[in-house]
C-alpha cells in the first residue's frame, strides 16, 4: 500500500514505471478474478505492454478467446452500448466528481449559514453580510420555519386529542419528561393518555422548580431564571439589542 | 481489505470471502461497484504506464460492459487474430492526438478531485465547530424535535423577526446599490454591477464557495442551495 498519492500522469522514470506496471497489473488481474468469482460472471482482460512480447491475459488465452468470440457474436449495438474508452471513461469520472463537488459546496454553505443564523439570533448584526449571504440566510430561515410550523401543528393536534391531565398534557411536556426522566418508564407518556405523574415520583421531584412550574403552567412565558447560560433569542431581555441595531 | 470497527451506520470496510455472493441484491450492488473500480484501475494503469488494455465483463443480468484503451475493438481484434496491427504514421498521429486529450482530461479530473477533497475537509471542520458550539447548550440550537411547544413558538417568532430583518437589510442594500453602484456587489460576483473591484466595504468572506454556479434572484423563491 502506498503512502504517497500518485499523480495521474505518465510516469517518466523508466524503472519506476516498470515497477508500477508490474504491481498494478498484478492487482488488476486479481480484481478481475474477484469480480468474476463474487458475482459469478464471465470476464476477460488483455494487457499489451512494451515489457512483454505476448499480452498478459486473464483468465488464460483459451478462456479469453471464449469470452471474446461470444462478445463479438452479439449485435453491434449491444456491444457498444456499454463500451467505453479512456476519454469516455474519464469524462464520466469528471461528471461524477463535479456533481459530488457541487453537493459538497452546497452542504458546506448550508453549514456556514446555519452558524450565521444562530449568531444572528443572538444579536449579531446583519450589516456586514453581502447580498448573497442575506439571500441564503433568508432561505435557510424559511426552511427552519417550515419545520417549526409543522412541528407546532403536530404538537397542537396531539395535544387537542389528548385528555387534559394534571400538570400539562401537551405531548411536548410528556415527551420532554420522558427524556429528562432518564427513560424511567417504557416511554409511558408518549402515546397514551396518562398523566405526567405516572413516570415516577422521582422524576418529578428531581426536576428543578422552574421546570415543574413550566409543566404546570404551559402557557406561562419562560424566563429560565435558574440558569445563567440560558438566553432567549430576541426574547424579553434582548429586544433592546435588536432595536438599537436597526431602529436608531 | 482491512477490518475496521464499525461505529457508523454503514458497515464500512469488511473482509469478505471470495466466493459467489448469496444474496442477489448484494451481488448486483457488488458488481456495479467493483466493475467501476476495475475500470478505474485499468484507466489509471493506461495513464501511468502507457499500456494498452481491454476488459470485457458480463453483468449478472447478461449485459456486457467493456473498457479499452485505445479502444476495445482494436485490442480484441489484435488478440483474436493473433497478428499485430499495421504500424503506420497515421496511427501514431491519431494516438498522439488521443493521448494529448486524455492528458487534458486527466488533469481536469485531478483538479476536480483536489477541490472535492478541500471541500470535504472544510465540511469536517464546520462539523467539528458545530460540535464544540453545541456544548454551550443554547436551547434553540437543539434539533427541532427536542423542543417543547412553548420553545417552538418562541423560536418561530425569533426566526420570523430575523427573516424580516434580513429582507429589510437586503432591500436596503439594493437601494444603496442603485444610488451608488460601486457599493453594491455580490459575494460571488455573478450579477456584476461593480465598477471597481477594489472597493469592498461590506463584505465578509463567509461565502467563499468555489461553486461558479451561484445565481442570485431578488426574491426568496429558492435559495442558492
Amino acid at each position: 500500500m502506498t503512502r504517497k498519492k500518485v499523480k495521474l500522469a505518465f510516469i517518466a522514470n523508466d524503472s519506476a514505471r516498470k515497477a508500477t506496471f508490474k504491481k498494478r497489473k498484478k492487482g488488476l488481474m486479481k480484481k478481475v478474478s474477484e469480480l468474476s468469482t463474487l458475482c459469478g460472471i464471465d470476464a476477460c482482460a488483455i494487457i499489451y505492454s512494451p515489457y512483454e512480447s505476448q499480452p498478459e491475459v486473464w483468465p488464460n488465452t483459451a478462456g479469453a478467446q471464449r469470452v471474446l468470440t461470444q462478445f463479438k457474436r452479439m449485435p453491434e449495438m449491444e456491444q457498444s452500448k456499454k463500451m467505453v474508452n479512456q476519454e469516455g471513461f474519464i469524462r464520466q469520472r469528471i461528471a461524477k466528481a463535479a456533481e459530488q463537488l457541487k453537493k459538497q459546496c452546497k452542504d458546506n454553505r448550508e453549514k456556514e449559514m446555519t452558524e450565521v443564523m444562530y449568531q444572528c439570533l443572538t444579536g449579531r448584526g446583519l450589516q456586514n453580510l453581502a447580498m448573497a449571504d442575506l439571500h441564503d440566510l433568508g432561505w435557510l430561515v424559511d426552511q427552519n420555519l417550515k419545520e417549526i410550523h409543522k412541528r407546532i401543528d403536530s404538537l397542537k393536534k396531539s395535544a387537542s386529542s389528548q385528555v387534559v391531565a394534571p400538570g400539562g398534557s401537551s405531548k411536548s411536556a410528556t415527551s420532554e419528561m420522558a427524556r429528562n426522566g432518564g427513560g424511567q418508564g417504557p416511554g409511558a407518556g408518549q402515546q397514551e393518555q396518562k398523566p405526567v405523574v405516572d413516570l415516577g415520583a422521582d422524576a418529578m421531584q428531581s426536576r428543578p422548580q422552574w421546570f415543574t412550574d413550566w409543566v404546570n403552567n404551559p402557557n406561562e412565558n419562560m424566563g429560565f431564571g435558574g440558569d445563567d447560560q440560558m438566553m432567549l433569542p430576541f426574547g424579553d431581555g434582548h429586544g433592546a439589542m435588536w432595536s438599537s441595531a436597526f431602529f436608531p | 481489505m482491512a477490518k475496521k470497527p464499525s461505529m457508523k451506520p454503514s458497515m464500512g470496510r469488511q473482509k469478505i470471502k471470495i466466493a459467489k455472493i448469496e444474496i442477489k441484491n448484494h451481488l448486483q450492488v457488488t458488481f456495479s461497484k467493483r466493475r467501476t473500480g476495475l475500470f478505474k484501475k485499468a484507466s489509471e494503469l493506461c495513464t501511468l504506464c502507457g499500456v494498452e488494455i481491454a476488459i470485457v465483463v458480463y453483468s449478472p443480468a447478461g449485459k456486457v460492459f467493456s473498457f479499452g484503451h485505445p479502444n476495445v475493438d482494436s485490442i480484441t481484434d489484435q488478440f483474436l487474430s493473433r497478428s499485430p496491427p499495421p504500424n503506420s504514421t497515421m496511427r501514431h498521429l491519431i494516438e498522439a492526438h488521443r493521448n494529448a486529450s486524455v492528458r487534458d482530461l486527466n488533469s481536469q479530473l485531478t483538479q476536480l478531485l483536489n477541490q472535492l477533497e478541500t471541500e470535504k475537509k472544510r465540511g469536517e471542520t464546520l462539523d467539528h465547530k458545530r460540535q464544540l458550539v453545541r456544548q454551550r447548550k443554547f436551547w434553540w440550537e437543539k434539533p427541532i424535535d427536542e423542543l417543547g411547544l412553548n420553545e417552538l413558538e418562541q423560536l418561530r417568532d425569533s426566526m420570523e423577526e430575523l427573516k424580516k430583518n434580513a429582507t429589510d437589510q437586503a432591500n436596503k442594500l439594493l437601494v444603496e446599490g442603485t444610488i451608488n453602484p460601486s457599493l453594491f456587489f455580490i459575494a460571488n460576483d455573478v450579477i456584476g454591477m461593480v465598477d471597481s473591484v477594489e472597493t469592498k466595504p461590506y463584505q465578509i468572506n463567509i461565502g467563499s464557495s468555489t461553486n461558479p454556479d451561484h445565481v442570485h434572484n431578488f426574491g426568496y423563491g429558492h435559495g442558492c442551495f
